[in-house]
């Protein structure tokens, strides 16, 4: 009893501790953002009397982007904040998340409220569940005051594929990709092996199989296997997901986009995977392959390998450095639109720039993203660096190269970091796939056969069904896997198990949940 | 004194030599085939794997780690002021701490105890506490953020505690009795009398700061403030990336850093141990501590 | 509370001299600790910690809805029971010799060299690993097939994981926890072993009545800091050894990895919080439990 009460007493005095320094706290906060505050957002949205925004207050913003800074970009940023000084009255402090653990960075820079002007934006960086969670600024009418050029030069489609519950939390960058999945993979081989072109997936996998049978040192697929046999799945049987990665979950095909099905559950599934069963069995991948740690690409620069899943920029750039470390290989690429001839651009907010709910600037934050996406002098020193150091321009005027102080230094480094967010194809000095000279063809060819990306779009937060999906990811990973890469002894017994457990985790629930709201978009969309 | 060694101590040192060396080369053989590794061509690696002696010696792990070499030297610089600071801080704090608990007659050891280790239990998780340091603190891209966290540790604490516990009652009592404070007792008598566990916790304090990455990832965002483990990782962490999704949107240009990089920034990160642990064992010589006190 | 002021001003510089601890635990431990309530909200950005939805015990949900629990549980605490008592034994053994044994030189050298493992991290751990097993030029497999033995497919097979995870762990933590019994072992006086040798003892007989007993206390500490921990697992060790390797999770699954694979795809602060707090709830009550019993038999062993 006695002892008790001691703890208790204690505890009261560590309670009395913790308010005492708390109440020391929040003093401390709350005058730290008051100056700040005068100058947020309601009171410096008036424009002055010529219309023009008001700057006349200094102001020094915190803007973020994903990755690392060259070791120049201290140096870049000092120029540009020169010019961003004189003609905004404004400077930004340039900060990056490194690649070290980026996604719990980010999302802990959104969830603290600290205070960021401007952040970089991406669906692959869950744009949607965040600007639907509220993390970021809604923009709308912000943007025709401070940034008119880019909101009058943004198509109205990448507005419309940047909003979220019927406000624009985002700027897209303006540069239309395509980046549907594909192989590449060893066209000297193919030739040499007298294989057929591949066009489908018979004739794949009649190329894995004359690679693996006439070259025994060779795995085809040499590494990690999962990503080749995950996409070339979905492509093949036209599957789409939706709203992002949906898991098991997917339209049965483009045409039929309201037909959302767990195809685990279908005819093709269990074919597809007794198909997979015969290739595991035929080494056209490892049995390790799921804990391996090494990229198939890797394997073919040392001749161990065949096959890499790359979507088509990346090819180019994979091709290309191949052509430079180990130029006696000849590769070819098989863009996986051709399954069922049709590709998708990616969205408009695969990159964008957003404004953190927390910002204390946005205004001049959206000013200054205005003149770095208008301004050719501005984007070109943030984007390739300081003309003379890191590029010059070559003699068509417009594509870049290295300069002539580079040749003789060693220690040169182009400049490039995560400029993604503000990219503008019409004042881009670089091709698209590292100018690989096979993407121009196949550009023509996304373009003659492109329909617009229905899918994406809907806006899924799982939060109804959030235990399910926990739990159908997580059973997914543990018998999906390994059964879609044939690596289970029995296939039957496996595919059994496999559905038994989805439906345990409750899939039908997602199933449901994902055709109700997807419904609800394509009807106010008007798609069926 | 017998000088002749008896049986006992024969079959003694016999069995524990063969288990120490067993034990060692079970520790070094790995050891010696990541030190290989980093000097192995990155195509002999991803081709053939691990292999203790290389056909084909590169230095080009190396090459990349010290590419940019004013930025490791500041790094370790960082980290050496850190690791020093925040070791004699974190000593000096951990072993009052422990000195207090320690003392039979304080009534609230227990309490104090159970206060401080179930901090080991219960944790609100990374976002509250990223918010209290970034918005309460105000650390964002401080020193103190690298510092302050990670000084004091329960744990530590606790083993101080009881390194310190067997320090004989009689010794401090006495002195009690001469009137010695209770800083004078601790500063004067425990300290010198807890040497092994002092060299202790100062190396695990001193290695906690030597490795961390994980503070400097959260907090830290100029470059000039890097430590040197984060900026090794940073290097292994944008090749890592290179080879997600994630990589379509990146300019080919940018080469990823080799496979054997991470085997190279072990050994970076690890040749220290080499210079400070002979240092520490220079504290765990038997018959010190209280025979000295003693004479 | 007069106990409480009285003691204070008897102890004045002892309250003193751990003020900057406590005020060091009570900001950076027990102020964050308001973020276990994320456990029981449906999070969202306009609400913040307290603005945030509260819905109860849905966040345990996905732990209980699967069934899987109970294995979970079991899996984990097996695990750390093996990292505990194996971890423990062998770094006592370690400690004994080292202090024991002739010869400066191979114990300074030997203790070094087992402090090596402590620096190599788990990413590097992996990646040794697989280099180890896989099934195209891994070691093991080179070497059977050299003995004319055929190869053995690791990776389609559970059964070897769970030593091959117990080996590592305790590989990566002999330096470091041999330092804490070796320490232990300087602090006991020489008097006892002088006074055992006159007595005629061997060295066995002094390991076994001197530098034993006068260790327990250490171990018991140590045993019981680390079963606080009990439900949480190394994550890193597992994550780089087994990856998302399904084929193998059934003897290789604890909590952590398993909630990680749950939450992957679409990260949920409440979800990941509930599934913290059930695993220092678990802790909580198992220590205060041992520590009771301890107590009561041997008081000076408790931890509070």
């Amino acid at each position: 009893m006695y002892n008790k009460r001691t703890k208790v007493s204690y505890f009261l005095t560590a309670l009395l501790l913790l308010a005492v320094f708390l109440s020391a706290c929040t003093n401390k906060a709350n005058e730290g953002s008051n100056p700040k505050g005068e100058a947020s957002p309601s009171s410096g949205n008036a424009g002055g009397p010529s219309g023009k925004p008001d700057t006349s207050k200094k102001v020094e913003l915190v803007w973020y982007l994903l990755g690392d800074p060259h070791p120049d970009t201290e140096k870049v940023v000092a120029e540009w904040n020169k010019m961003l000084e004189k003609e905004l009255n404004t400077t930004v402090k340039l900060n990056f998340t490194s690649w070290n653990d980026w996604q719990t960075k980010y999302n802990l820079l959104l969830t603290s409220g600290e205070k960021i002007d401007m952040i970089f934006a991406s669906t692959w960086a869950d744009y949607y569940k965040f600007a639907s969670q509220g993390a970021f600024m809604p923009l709308d009418e912000l943007l025709p005051v401070y940034a008119p050029e880019t909101w009058s030069k943004v198509p109205k489609q990448d507005w419309v594929e940047a909003t979220v519950k019927g406000k624009i939390y985002a700027v897209p960058a303006t540069y239309p990709e395509y980046t549907p999945d594909g192989l590449v993979y060893r066209e000297d081989w193919r030739k040499e092996l007298g294989l057929p072109e591949i066009t489908d997936l018979d004739s794949l996998e009649a190329y894995l199989d004359g690679v693996k049978k006439a070259k025994p040192d060779v795995t085809p697929i040499n590494g990690k296997a999962w990503n080749e046999a995950y996409t070339l799945f979905k492509a093949y049987h036209g599957y789409e997901q939706i709203g992002g990665d949906s898991g098991v979950v997917v339209a049965r095909s483009y045409d039929t986009p309201r037909d959302i099905i767990a195809y685990p559950f279908t005819d093709e599934f269990e074919a597809w995977v007794k198909r997979m069963k015969t290739w595991a069995d035929k080494g056209f991948w490892t049995s390790d392959s799921l804990s391996s740690q090494k990229e198939a690409g890797d394997a073919i620069r040392t001749g161990n390998g065949a096959v890499y899943w790359r979507n088509a920029p990346g090819a180019g750039g994979f091709i290309v450095g191949l052509k430079e470390t180990n130029p006696e290989i000849e590769m070819g690429y098989f863009p996986f639109t051709r399954f069922h001839h049709y590709a998708m651009p990616t969205l408009s907010v695969n990159n964008a720039m957003a404004i953190p709910k927390s910002a204390a600037n946005p205004e001049r934050s959206l000013m200054v993203l205005d003149k770095l996406r208008n301004d050719p002098k501005h984007y070109d020193l943030m984007t390739y660096g300081i003309e003379g150091t890191h590029y010059s321009i070559a003699e068509d005027g417009k594509s870049i190269v290295p300069p002539a102080s580079a040749k003789n230094n060693k220690d040169w480094k182009k400049y490039d970091i995560a400029s993604w967010g503000w990219r503008i194809e019409s004042n881009s000095r670089e091709k698209q796939a590292s100018g690989w000279e096979g993407f121009d063809k196949l550009l023509e060819e996304f373009k003659s056969i492109s329909k617009p990306n229905i899918f994406a779009p809907v806006l899924l937060d799982y939060k109804p069904v959030k235990s399910q999906q926990a739990a159908v990811n997580q059973v997914f990973q543990q018998y999906g896997q390994p059964l879609m890469m044939g690596l289970v002894p029995d296939v039957d017994k496996a595919l059994e198990v496999f559905r038994k457990q989805l439906k345990a985790a409750g899939v039908d629930d997602i199933v449901e949940y994902v055709k109700t709201e997807a419904n609800k978009h394509f009807d106010e969309k008007g798609i069926n | 004194m017998k000088i002749k060694t008896e049986k006992s101590t024969v079959a003694f040192n016999a069995i524990g030599y063969t288990i120490i060396t067993l034990l060692t080369l079970a520790c070094l053989l790995p050891f010696l085939l990541i030190v290989s590794g980093s000097f192995t061509a990155e195509t002999e690696i991803i081709a053939e794997g691990f292999k203790l002696i290389p056909d084909q010696i590169s230095l080009d792990a190396y090459k990349a780690v010290f590419s940019n070499p004013a930025q490791i030297v500041n790094a370790y610089k960082v980290t050496i002021g850190l690791t020093v600071v925040g070791t004699l801080a974190g000593l000096f704090l951990t072993s009052m701490a422990g000195y207090v608990l320690s003392r039979k007659h304080f009534k609230y050891r227990n309490g104090l105890s159970f206060f401080i280790y179930f901090t080991t239990l219960f944790s609100g998780g990374l976002i509250p506490w990223y918010i209290l340091i970034v918005k309460y603190l105000g650390w964002k891209d401080s020193y103190l953020a690298l510092l302050i966290p990670s000084m004091i540790g329960a744990w530590n604490i606790i083993l101080m505690k009881n390194f310190m516990k067997s320090i004989p009652d009689s010794i401090t009592e006495s002195a009690k009795i001469d009137g010695a404070g209770d800083f004078t007792i601790y500063w004067k008598l425990v300290l010198p009398l807890s040497t092994p566990g002092l060299a202790t916790i100062g190396l695990f304090l001193a290695l906690s700061y030597w490795n961390d990455w994980f503070l400097a990832n959260l907090f830290i965002t100029s470059e000039n403030k890097y430590p040197l483990q984060f900026l090794l990782y940073r290097i292994l962490a944008s090749a890592a990336v290179l080879k997600t999704n994630v990589a379509g949107n990146l300019s080919p240009d940018f080469k990823p850093p080799a496979e054997t990089l991470k085997m190279a920034t072990a050994v970076v990160v690890t040749g220290p141990i080499v210079f400070l642990y002979p240092f520490v064992q220079r504290y765990f010589v038997k018959g010190l501590t209280i025979g000295a006190v003693k004479g | 509370m007069r106990h409480f002021w009285l003691e204070l001003r008897k102890n004045k510089v002892l309250f003193l001299m751990i003020l900057p601890t406590l005020l060091f635990f009570a900001v950076f431990a027990y102020f964050p600790m308001v973020g276990v309530y994320y456990a029981f909200t449906s999070y969202s950005f306009e609400g913040g910690l307290f603005g945030s939805e509260f819905i109860g015990l849905k966040n345990f949900e996905f732990l209980f809805e699967s069934g899987v629990l109970w294995n979970l549980t079991k899996n984990t605490i097996l695990y750390n029971l093996a990292f505990i008592f194996i971890g423990n034994i062998l770094q006592l053994i370690c400690a004994i010799f080292l202090s024991e044994l002739p010869g400066k030189w191979f114990k300074k050298t030997t203790q070094s060299v087992m402090f090596l493992p402590f620096f190599v991290s788990f990413v590097l751990v992996g990646a040794f690993v697989f280099n180890l097993f896989s099934v195209n030029n891994g070691v093991v497999n080179t070497m059977l097939e050299q003995l004319g033995l055929p190869p053995y497919d690791f990776y389609l097979h559970t059964a070897p994981w769970k030593y091959i995870i117990v080996f590592f762990q305790v590989w990566k933590g002999l330096g470091y926890g041999t330092v804490i019994y070796l320490a232990a072992i300087m602090s006991i006086s020489d008097e006892y072993h002088e006074a055992a040798k006159i007595d005629g003892a061997n060295i066995f007989q002094r390991v076994r009545y001197i530098v034993l007993p006068m260790l327990v206390p250490t171990f018991i500490l140590l045993i019981l800091l680390a079963l606080g921990g009990i439900l949480k697992g190394q994550f890193d060790l597992f994550y780089q050894i087994i990856g998302n390797n399904g084929m193998l999770f059934e003897s290789t699954d604890i909590i952590d990895t398993y909630v990680y694979r749950s939450l992957a795809v679409n990260f949920d602060i409440g979800m990941g919080t509930a599934a913290g707090l059930y695993q220092s709830v678990f802790g909580f009550i198992l220590v205060v439990t041992v520590n009771a019993i301890i107590r009561k038999t041997r008081e000076d062993y408790a931890l509070f």
